[in-house]
């Protein structure tokens, strides 16, 4: 506390002395950008002397005052463009004029890269940091912005779920928790959102949060990779940190409009059998049943899919003026999904404006994007009845209350559903309304002569989001009465409010310490969440009329939950980098962090990281190796944590009674309240990572990328283990216990293959490869029986799970019985135990750790020409060693379920296996999902069109897999477990984009 | 430059940097949920936790009949405390076996447990959770504590009788824990929460503890009557103490026949009565019995779980025995009486009269066919008028911890081991019992015949199942050894073999748990495991 007042007294001192420098004698510097190849000015390119710059017009001329007088030299940057400076001596009162040519480069080390509280150029960054900028993001329709970067960044893995705008996950270098969150965090223009997939609140996982970015709002996306980059952001920074930059107004005032229609189809569907080899089933495995088979031929997954249109449209304007600019976007979005049914439809707005003032030593921004998101979701039921669903029954039935088929006699608490009654009478659907934005003002107290170097930066910035959320399943739908739940409302309206204020001081000083210049930041950063989480759930509604717009009467009463979550982030940060002649390099980051979520024994923890870089391309001796353009090697060490996990865990919740639960006293029944097991002793999850890596760049960038090493140890994991009796409130305690390790490297390549100029063939290509091997090294050291845990449910069996948490595996090995094979056919119920024989149950005495989910290798390559008018791009990704689950072969790969009293329809994998039995544990089903993809291919055509340019493309998304996986997709979701998952969409996208 | 604009950002930044600067204290207490920082602040707080003690033994969780279970790691109908205390104390004797062969039971029959037994495991852990429960309540109760929550004098005194029940129900768990288990740690309200593992206390020193524990409670606690049904009354502290010093020389290895006496003759002074009928003691409307003095309650509307005497009442049904005249759905199939415990009665006994015989074999060949051994449903969800209890799934029966039955044989057997008393009033007492089991005075016993044998078979009658005869077997150096072989004592559960053979004597004491050794690394196992 006395330390902070000592800050903010410091700022406070700063901002009241600043003026007093503004008094010197100045002179002015103009001249004109344009592109050393071509010879066009450049528009939007950043100039700067000293502190002091502007950006160039469209004519590519700029202008900065206020330079004060003496040496210096002037710099222009841009992106896509190497930096250019040229040396400039100004007299009080006089103009100079310096003219630049900046050079079109892919080369990386010379770009500017957004780091946490702050830019570095990239050759001089120590830490692992990836840049993707828009112009080097996936293209076609993408509703989500974490798919822009999917397949581009090494090691960083994108899963979605496959429906527009599902739910998303990220991995950054593998999986580094199992009971927090694993997800990065997210910071869109110095806002970091909360913890958690998306960094916010959805309506359901089916959808990712971060929809409400609108992509074409996105100027780059950086993700922080090791600990020495991300340990700026301290207890959430564990698994990575994504930085988004959105785009703002530069160049002429303009209008731009950018659109696209869109068609999509299923790539792959279950394989179940058809009416006339489920009929033979049937009659050979359970002749009893024939009698209810009717004469249908009804493929269900035909009557549920279908051809899914898309459109976007896309407003811009934007444009800057000598010290302003602004950008202004609205865009549309509406995407079917391939399943009939399921919609997500964007409005957005973005406003971007930044204004200096005070000679430029003021610099104002605000950022504000907002977005209503609608979604329709197929109602749950569809999928997996539409594989269980017998083929020879039909669709109607005029007879039945529905007007819907459905199976007629027998049991119907076990019988499938007609997954059309479901998908045309039931509804599910939400609406979002998130708003991100903030205010930023910086200030540079330059003019001030004792302050030269010193910038004051205050951030305040807000997120908000309100969802409304309706599952409305009808009373007379055979789903909801052959189990008496007859009609079914639900209704959420979670709501969440983040606030954040940060601050922090950047200090250049403009004299040299020692050998050389030192850039020191500190900081303090108050973020705090509220959360509103209310819901009520209906059930036998006594009337279907109100549908999903209310509650009729209902047998038993609704059930309303109603709670509220509050947390708070308090920190201070500091970095200190060192540069030696832009050839030795270092930096040493801290942050201290305070969190509502750590007990009163560990309410702050401190995060720190040092780096290390030789730019040995620097050095004298390399001088005459001119092939090689760039050679920096780094490394780099830090800690960071992993608050990802709920509220008051630290506070023992006192628990009360059902009705049932009761004690007696005397004639009284009294409700007993529990005290619930608790170590307040809690905190973060902590990673400690190494890293060394090579960024390197030959024939003059031609080449250029780099290469890493990590290994990154995990511990303080949350776990629930046994403890010792009489020590807690329980014999169980939720405590931080366990340890992992995720080692690995990565390896990135960009290449210029042509550089034709303009009208001449460019090609350009780029390649990354990564390779993780995680190992959870232990989950409670004090017990032995506890070092196994079952984890991934499944469909088939009751509380059947195929995976497991054991120390010395991956994270989620799947948990499996080797099967016995007899001519390369499965033996029905033989298995090979561990002892080498041959078992006839699946037990402990066969249960094996058994490959996993992750993939091992992730390989991503790109490639973009263009000629004269015409480009064509184009992304394949490959991933390696990662396995998947076949949930619906196993489930419903046996002849038993026909036995049921209404049989279910088989996947044709019992033709091959010919199980009468279920086999659930079989390893079977673990089929590896290694694949190769086409995910992209993109053609445009640009022109001039009446002074306009304008540009047309057409693009495929998922355009072949080629995969030895048997089910719908091997990237199925991020635990590898394929039952009845979203089908993957084959899109294709044609669209323009004109600017005016 | 303009000076007002100046004037308006500093102004701004200002208060930008302030703001910052009252911000640096991170805890949020949680408004939604119900936590320590505010569950104290509704005064019937004390009450509903001081019931979660007594819930302890009652149920299984805080949602009946099962869900959100209050330990960990065992299916929670299993983990219910009287459930579990009942198998340690009945099944490894002459009295009872169960047919069941679900994880860790099995062995219960036969005292061929493991330390990793399921059910071994799951008691040792119930019993700290009800010491941590107490513990917590003792915590929270302190006069500093209230003080500061400014509790007035009528609650405060309320509040001192409930933590008098809290020490009572901790020093009966902790007994069962001495008895059971030998040495285990002692835990207390002084001791922090999970700071660390608890170092080991010997059997003597908590046996000291718990002893001075009931001597200072033992004036505080409620008196007996219809209101305090179902909780800690002074009798049922001199009760427990007479159950500590009977056993005095198998806990401490000194006698304390004097002090059982005289603690039983306490309780034999207060206000109980025999129940003229012996079937009403374990009937659904026991509550309204003269001679219970502490019972574990249950109820079929309001105290629902898969433990207790829900357990007792359908494990004792099955074969041909039509379940509604238990007044409840259906048998579970599972006790039945060791061949020894059956010969225990004479013809006459109407303790034996609950019996029933039909299709079932007096001998037990094997364990897990209920036909084999004669069924014993003793606890019954009928009420003496004849109706059935409120719930057939769930029984209305409490089950008798202590009754003034039982006060009567520990004066007797007192008596005899030279406690002092009388033993012309022991031989009453005895009497008592017998009359009322015989309905008149042909099963009465002449002074020649009153022993200590006789005592203990007795007890196994007057008591049977009633979750006493391991500890009466150990205290007579019975329970192990090849003095005394009862079918399938020590044998393989899943074999063939009932005979019967001798037991190491370190059965006298059950395992530490595997697992608690190692989390907590202060503990020595008991000898022989």
């Amino acid at each position: 506390m006395k330390r902070l007042r000592y800050v903010s007294g410091a700022l406070l001192a700063l901002l009241w002395m600043a003026p007093l420098g503004a008094q010197q004698r100045t002179g002015t510097i103009r001249g004109r950008v344009s592109d050393d190849a071509t010879r066009q000015p450049l528009s939007g390119a950043a100039v700067s002397v000293g502190s002091r710059g502007a950006l160039t017009q469209a004519d590519g001329r700029y202008v900065i005052t206020g330079v004060p007088a003496g040496t210096d030299s002037v710099r222009a940057r841009m992106i896509g463009y190497a930096p250019a400076a040229q040396a400039v001596t100004v007299v009080g009162g006089d103009t100079v004029v310096v003219d630049l040519a900046l050079a079109a480069r892919a080369v990386r080390l010379s770009e500017v890269v957004v780091v946490g509280y702050g830019e570095q150029r990239a050759g001089n960054i120590t830490g692992a940091v990836t840049q993707v900028s828009s112009k080097d993001f996936n293209t076609g329709t993408i509703v989500s912005p974490q798919l822009l970067i999917e397949n581009k960044v090494a090691g960083v893995q994108v899963v979605d779920n496959n429906e527009p705008g599902g739910g998303l996950s990220i991995r950054v270098r593998g999986q580094a928790s199992v009971n927090a969150g694993s997800e990065p965090l997210y910071v869109v223009d110095g806002v970091p959102l909360g913890t958690g997939s998306g960094g916010g609140i959805s309506t359901g996982r089916e959808r990712d949060p971060l929809n409400f970015l609108n992509p074409g709002d996105i100027e780059s996306i950086t993700v922080l990779k090791d600990a020495s980059a991300a340990a700026i952001y301290g207890a959430n920074a564990s698994n990575g940190v994504v930085l988004i930059t959105t785009k703002s107004g530069l160049g002429r005032p303009r209008v731009e409009y950018s659109g696209s229609v869109s068609a999509a189809s299923v790539t792959r569907l279950p394989s179940m059998l058809n009416a006339a080899q489920f009929r033979d089933a049937v009659h050979t495995y359970f002749p009893k049943n024939d009698s209810l088979l009717l004469n249908a031929n009804t493929n269900w997954f035909d009557l549920v899919d279908r051809t899914a249109m898309g459109q976007r449209h896309d407003v811009v304007l934007s444009g800057a003026g000598t010290t302003n600019g602004y950008r202004l976007s609205l865009g549309y979005s509406n995407q079917d999904g391939i399943l009939q049914g399921t919609t997500a439809e964007r409005i957005s707005l973005g406003v971007s404006y930044n204004q200096r003032l005070y000679n430029d030593h003021l610099d104002l921004r605000a950022n504000l994007k907002g977005s209503r998101t609608f979604d329709r979701f197929t109602p749950n039921g569809v999928l997996y009845n539409a594989a269980q669903m017998g083929p020879t029954q039909p669709v109607y039935d005029s007879t039945s209350a529905t007007g819907y088929a459905n199976w007629a006699a027998g049991n119907p608490l076990t019988s499938a559903d007609n997954p059309l009654e479901i998908l045309n009478l039931a509804t599910d659907h939400g609406t979002t309304y998130r708003s991100v934005g903030n205010v930023q003002a910086k200030y540079d107290f330059s003019s001030f002569q004792p302050l030269r170097g010193l910038t004051g930066t205050v951030n305040l910035g807000y997120d908000v989001t309100d969802v409304n959320r309706v599952t409305f399943y009808p009373n007379n739908i055979h789903f909801e009465t052959k189990n008496g739940t007859d009609g079914s409302f639900y209704r959420t309206t979670p709501s969440q409010v983040n606030t954040v204020l940060e601050t922090y001081l950047d200090y250049r000083p403009p004299l040299d310490l020692g050998p050389g210049t030192f850039d020191l930041t500190g900081g303090y950063s108050y973020s705090r969440s509220h959360a509103e989480w209310s819901s009520i759930s209906a059930v036998q509604l006594e009337s279907n009329l109100l549908a999903d717009n209310g509650i009729p009467q209902t047998g038993i009463p609704p059930v309303p939950v109603d709670t509220v979550t509050e947390s708070k982030l308090i920190s201070f940060f500091g970095r200190a980098e060192y540069n030696i002649g832009d050839r030795y390099l270092a930096s040493f980051s801290i942050r201290r962090d305070g969190s509502s979520r750590f007990g009163p024994g560990n309410l702050w923890g401190n995060f720190p990281a040092v780096s290390v870089g030789w730019r040995i391309s620097r050095e004298p001796f390399m001088s005459g190796a001119s092939a090689i353009s760039d050679l920096k090697l780094r490394a780099s060490w830090g800690k960071t944590g992993n608050q990802a996990f709920g509220d008051y865990l630290q506070f023992s919740t006192y628990q009360g009674c059902n009705a049932k639960a009761q004690v007696q006293f005397g004639s009284q029944f009294v409700c007993p309240f529990r005290p619930s097991a608790v170590d307040p002793n809690i905190r973060w999850e902590s990673t400690g990572t190494w890293d060394v890596g090579l960024d390197y760049g030959v024939l003059s960038g031609r080449f250029s990328g780099a290469i890493d090493w990590y290994t990154k140890h995990t511990d303080n994991l949350i776990f629930t283990v046994p403890v010792a009796a009489g020590s807690n409130l329980s014999n169980y305690v939720t405590t931080n216990i366990g340890t992992m390790k995720n080692t690995g490297f990565e390896l990135d390549l960009s290449a210029r293959l042509l550089d034709g100029g303009p009208g001449g063939l460019s090609w350009t290509a780029g390649f990354n490869a990564a390779h993780n091997t995680n190992e959870l090294l232990s989950i409670n050291p004090n017990a032995v029986a506890a070092s196994q845990i079952l984890v991934g449910d499944v469909a088939g069996g009751v509380g059947t799970k195929i995976q497991v948490l054991e120390p010395g595996q991956p994270i989620n090995s799947f948990f499996v019985c080797q099967q016995q094979y007899q001519n390369g056919k499965p033996v029905e119920g033989k298995y090979v135990s561990l002892a080498d024989t041959i078992a006839s149950a699946c037990d402990a005495a066969s249960l094996r750790a058994y490959h996993d989910p992750a993939p091992h290798w992730m390989l991503g390559f790109s490639s973009s020409m263009a000629y004269r008018h015409f480009d064509l791009s184009f992304t394949l990704r490959a991933w390696l060693g990662n396995y998947v689950y076949n949930n619906i072969a196993s489930n419903l790969g046996d002849y038993q379920e026909l036995t049921r009293s209404a049989p279910y329809n088989l996947s044709t994998s019992v033709l091959q296996t010919g199980f009468v039995q279920p086999h659930y544990l079989s390893d079977y089903y673990v089929e590896s999902g290694s694949f190769l993809r086409m995910d992209n291919v993109t053609v445009g055509y640009t022109f001039p069109w009446e002074g306009r340019q304008v540009r047309l493309f057409a693009s495929a998304q998922s355009v072949f897999t080629i995969t030895g996986y048997s089910g719908v997709d091997p990237t199925a979701g991020l635990n590898g477990i394929d039952n009845n998952i979203y089908p993957r969409s084959r899109i294709l996208t044609s669209g323009l984009n004109v600017q005016f | 430059m303009n000076t007002s604009r100046w004037k308006a950002l500093r102004t701004a930044a200002a208060l930008l940097v302030l703001g910052t600067a009252g911000c640096t204290d991170p805890t949020v207490a949680p408004k939604s949920t119900v936590t320590g920082a505010n569950f104290f602040d509704d005064p019937a707080s004390y009450q509903t936790f001081l019931a979660k003690i007594y819930a302890g033994l009652a149920l299984s969780g805080q949602a009946g009949p099962a869900g959100q279970p209050d330990i960990s790691g065992i299916d929670e109908g299993f983990s219910q405390y009287l459930r579990l205390y009942w198998e340690t104390e009945e099944l490894p004797t002459d009295e009872a076996v169960i047919a069941w062969n679900d994880i860790g039971l099995p062995e219960m029959n036969t005292q061929t447990w493991t330390a990793s037994s399921a059910m071994v495991v799951a008691m040792y852990y119930r019993i700290f959770f009800q010491v941590g429960m107490a513990n917590e309540f003792l915590r929270q109760t302190t006069d500093d504590k209230l003080t500061a929550r400014g509790v007035g004098s009528q609650l405060r005194a309320q509040i001192q009788q409930y933590r008098a029940e809290a020490r009572f129900l901790r020093a009966l768990s902790y007994w069962h824990g001495i008895d059971l288990f030998g040495s285990i740690p002692l835990v207390t309200e002084n001791d922090a929460i999970g700071a660390t593992a608890p170092k080991q206390s010997t059997r003597v020193d908590i046996f000291n503890y718990v002893v001075s524990e009931l001597n200072a409670i033992k004036g505080q606690l409620p008196a007996p009557g219809a209101a305090t049904y179902g909780r800690a009354t002074g009798p049922a502290a001199d009760m427990l103490l007479a159950e500590l010093y009977l056993n005095d020389s198998v806990y401490t290895g000194t006698a304390n026949w004097a002090g059982a006496l005289t603690a039983a003759q306490a309780v034999i002074g207060s206000t109980y009565m025999l129940d003229p009928n012996y079937q009403h003691l374990f009937m659904a409307d026991n509550n309204t019995s003269p001679e219970i003095i502490f019972a574990i309650t249950q109820d079929g509307v309001h105290t629902q779980t898969y433990g207790g005497v829900t357990f007792l009442v359908h494990a004792s049904v099955g074969g041909s025995m039509n379940a509604r005249n238990y007044g409840i759905d259906g048998g579970w199939y599972g006790l039945r009486l060791k061949p020894e415990a059956y010969a225990f009665f004479g013809s006459g006994d109407g303790r034996a009269s609950s019996f029933y015989t039909s299709g079932q074999s007096v001998v037990v060949d094997t364990i897990a066919s209920f036909s084999r051994g004669i069924a014993a449903p003793k606890f019954t969800n009928r009420t003496s008028l004849g109706d059935s209890g409120s719930n057939r799934v769930f029984v209305d029966t409490d089950f008798p911890v202590f009754r003034l039955g039982e006060a009567y044989l520990i004066y007797a057997e007192a008596q005899l081991r030279g406690g002092g008393g009388s033993r012309a009033q022991a031989l009453t007492y005895v009497n008592l019992l017998r009359e009322r089991a015989y309905g008149s005075t042909s099963g009465d016993i002449t002074d020649a015949e009153l022993t200590l044998p006789f005592i203990l078979a007795e007890r196994g009658r007057e008591l049977l199942w009633e979750a006493h005869r391991r500890t009466d077997l150990i205290r007579y150096g019975l329970f192990t050894g090849g003095a005394y072989l009862w079918a399938w004592k020590g044998e393989d559960p899943h074999g063939t073999n009932s005979a019967g053979i001798a037991t190491a004597s370190t059965r006298d004491l059950y395992p530490l748990p595997a697992n608690e050794l190692i989390a907590n690394p202060n503990l020595t196992q008991n000898p022989g495991y």
